[in-house]
């Protein structure tokens, strides 16, 4: 893969090995700028050994990342807005002495990043607690401050190690707001997940690891797209054999008089209607839309057979 | 929401190392142990000198009181004589006519008089006390020869010439020879142990805060950031800033003692001395906490920074042990050779300045060696930092983080 200018984030090939653990082998995806990419996978999946290397904090064994074009290096990457899976901020600092540090760090100036630092303050209704240390904040508020440490310095990149663990859901409003927010201003923003519901709310493109491969990518009606076609079928009259004669048809799940049917690819959608007609009457055919959830699962499955 | 971006014509961001010192820098001075352990010392030093200069009396010894000298009788010739030959020998005498034996006896005897001279010119007679010391009698008989001679008709000139003393020519002896006084050893002691003291604690507050932002996990979000070595070097030079603030406040509290109870002539305790003392805090420090920091980073919990730190404190404890027979044999030639040698030279050297027993050139090797090690240190540390700062959980072995290997 050849780099390109435009202003995305390449991650291209990478692999990183713990010992003889595989933790990613040639791993590739781009995150374009003004996205919201969703990054799901179990425990273990590689997502955050992904990120680490994205961020340069863990050096890959192979494989390049890239930044409009050109490889990442510490000038640039100090561009990106972090939020590790461990949270990690000094227990004992100021919460708003302890962002404006931070905002220096990536290269403000003091004025500037304690504006910042309690613009976000604001933003995560913290600004009244802005002296106080961090280790006398809630779980959710020390969770909020750490995201505030990723925001402060208005990053062109966001990477966020499951970012919405541990909110309450006012929180994850906010949150899920805010990021939007940044992508709509250009921002290229990843972020880990386990919330599949919230990922396929929020984000454009999803991108599905497993075993350290990327198993899947794309928007999530691509997703579908990709998967086998399933219908609601309601015809209270049907007897046990009555989709017997349309071939590549199952019949996967029966709520009452309500079956969910599978299509095998190539099988004909209205096929499944005639024969439901046949039986009497058909108060509900449409096609079943997989939930991110779902198709993640097929996925996975796909992956381990 | 729009943030003021960090690209605009703002004042330019600070440079890394000097944010991370800044930090640290604050947080240390804002924190109760600062004030406390800076207040512990403080007081612990004036006690020391206090205690010292109690021990010593008066450091510098009052000037012996002139001996009184009472001439009766025909004696009273030799008056001239013997102030003159008493002021050639440094004794300060004070002479006074008596007007009958039996008047000076008696002042001999209620303490008024040191010395009572009686009888003629050429044949005198003295009494004296205890407290009359050998050098007026010796200008007494040197006046009563000179009287004699006189007498038996040597000229004037021939008697002079008799007379006249062997000419002495008092060298002054070098800086640096050893000092004896209990008080300078005192002093030194004091010093080396604060030295010693201050080391170990800033020492050991590198080495905590290196392993508490692996703990916490900050040092993930830092070196998204900054350099390893940025990180490093901000730290100590950080913490090491605010122990020179620290000795700065102990210190004055010393000098100022010294000066209220008159223990000034302690050379020890002197300004360039001290000047002296504060290099070596520098480099035994820039030293120490390097070597420290590289080894802490090693671990990832704090309960494990005292076994991983061992083998640096193992060498600070050794010179400490080695201060002891230095203090009683300070021109020993192991102790010489050690004290050029880090890790000892940082206590050793100044336990010798402090003496007065190092020589211009020892303390130059020592410094050019200690800097040395500083620069290679800086070295092991950048690789260990970087090779195992981010490696959490099990203890990293050095020499894998030395080579960026993993055994595992």
């Amino acid at each position: 893969m050849t780099g390109t200018n435009q202003r995305q984030l390449e991650i291209d090939a990478i692999s990183k090995r713990y010992g003889d653990t595989v933790a990613v082998e040639e791993l590739s995806f781009d995150v374009r700028a003004g996205e919201l990419f969703g990054f799901v996978g179990r425990n273990g999946a590689g997502k955050t050994t992904t990120m680490r290397v994205v961020l340069g904090v863990l050096a890959a064994d192979r494989g390049e990342v890239r930044w409009s074009g050109r490889p990442l290096d510490f000038k640039t990457r100090r561009r990106i807005g972090y939020m590790p899976e461990e949270r990690g901020l000094y227990p004992k600092m100021r919460i708003a002495e302890q962002l404006t540090y931070l905002g220096e760090l990536h290269g403000m100036a003091g004025r500037d990043a304690a504006a910042a630092a309690l613009q976000w303050l604001e933003r995560f209704d913290l600004a009244e607690r802005r002296n106080a240390e961090l280790q006398t904040l809630s779980l959710g508020n020390q969770q909020r401050i750490q995201l505030a440490a990723a925001l402060v310095f208005s990053p062109e990149v966001l990477v966020l190690d499951e970012p919405f663990a541990g909110l309450d859901p006012v929180a994850v409003d906010v949150l899920s707001e805010v990021l939007r927010e940044r992508a709509e201003a250009g921002v290229a923003v990843i972020f880990s997940s386990h919330e599949l519901e919230l990922v396929e709310r929020i984000c454009d493109r999803v991108g599905i690891v497993d075993h350290g491969h990327l198993v899947a990518i794309g928007s999530v009606e691509d997703l579908r797209r990709g998967g086998p076609v399933r219908l609601w079928v309601d015809g209270p009259a049907a007897g046990e054999d009555w989709l017997q004669d349309v071939p590549g048809a199952t019949v996967i799940q029966e709520h009452g008089s309500r079956r969910l049917v599978e299509l095998a690819p190539g099988g004909n959608d209205q096929a499944v209607l005639q024969a439901a007609l046949r039986t009497g009457p058909v108060r509900e055919f449409r096609p079943a839309e997989q939930s991110l959830g779902e198709l993640f699962r097929g996925y996975i499955e796909e992956d381990q057979r | 929401m729009s943030v003021t971006s960090p690209a605009g014509n703002s004042p330019r961001p600070l440079p890394a190392v000097i944010l991370v010192a800044r930090r640290e820098i604050l947080v240390r001075l804002r924190s109760r142990t600062f004030a406390t352990f800076t207040l512990v010392m403080a007081v612990l030093v004036v006690i020391g000198i206090v205690a010292a200069s109690l021990l010593n009396g008066p450091a510098a010894p009052a000037p012996a009181p002139a001996v009184r000298v009472g001439f009766s009788g025909g004696s009273q010739a030799l008056e001239q004589s013997f102030e003159s030959v008493a002021a050639l020998l440094s004794v300060d005498v004070s002479v006074s006519d008596i007007s009958d034996e039996a008047a000076g006896r008696a002042q001999l005897t209620a303490g008024k008089l040191d010395m009572l001279v009686t009888g003629s010119a050429t044949a005198p007679e003295a009494a004296v006390t205890d407290a009359v010391p050998a050098m007026a009698v010796i200008a007494l008989d040197a006046a009563t020869q000179t009287a004699r001679l006189s007498a038996a008709g040597l000229p004037p000139s021939a008697v002079t010439s008799v007379m006249s003393g062997v000419p002495l020519e008092h060298v002054q002896l070098p800086e640096t020879s050893p000092s004896e006084s209990t008080t300078n050893v005192l002093g030194a002691l004091g010093v080396c142990i604060v030295l010693y003291i201050t080391l170990g604690a800033y020492g050991q507050f590198v080495a905590q805060g290196v392993v508490e932002e692996k703990a916490t996990r900050m040092m993930e979000v830092l070196l998204a950031s900054v350099r390893p070595s940025e990180l490093l070097a901000g730290k100590v030079l950080g913490i090491g800033f605010v122990a020179i603030l620290q000795l700065a406040i102990v210190g004055s509290a010393a000098l100022i003692t010294v000066e209220l109870t008159r223990g000034a002539s302690i050379p020890a305790l002197g300004l360039g001395y001290v000047v002296a003392y504060l290099a070596w805090f520098v480099l035994g420090y820039l030293m120490y906490a390097t070597a420290l920091a590289a080894v802490a980073v090693l671990v990832s919990r704090p309960e494990e920074v005292a076994y991983a730190t061992a083998p640096v404190t193992v060498g600070l404890v050794f010179s400490y042990l080695l201060m002891f027979v230095a203090l009683s044999d300070p021109t020993n030639p192991v102790i010489v050779v050690l004290s050029m040698v880090p890790p000892c030279s940082p206590i050793l050297m100044t336990l010798r300045i402090a003496y007065g027993v190092a020589p211009l050139w020892q303390v130059f090797v020592a410094m050019v060696l200690t800097i040395a090690a500083i620069v290679g240190l800086t070295w092991v540390a950048g690789r260990t930092y970087a090779n195992s700062a981010m490696r959490f959980g099990a203890r990293v072995r050095f020499l894998d983080a030395l080579s960026g290997r993993r055994s595992t």
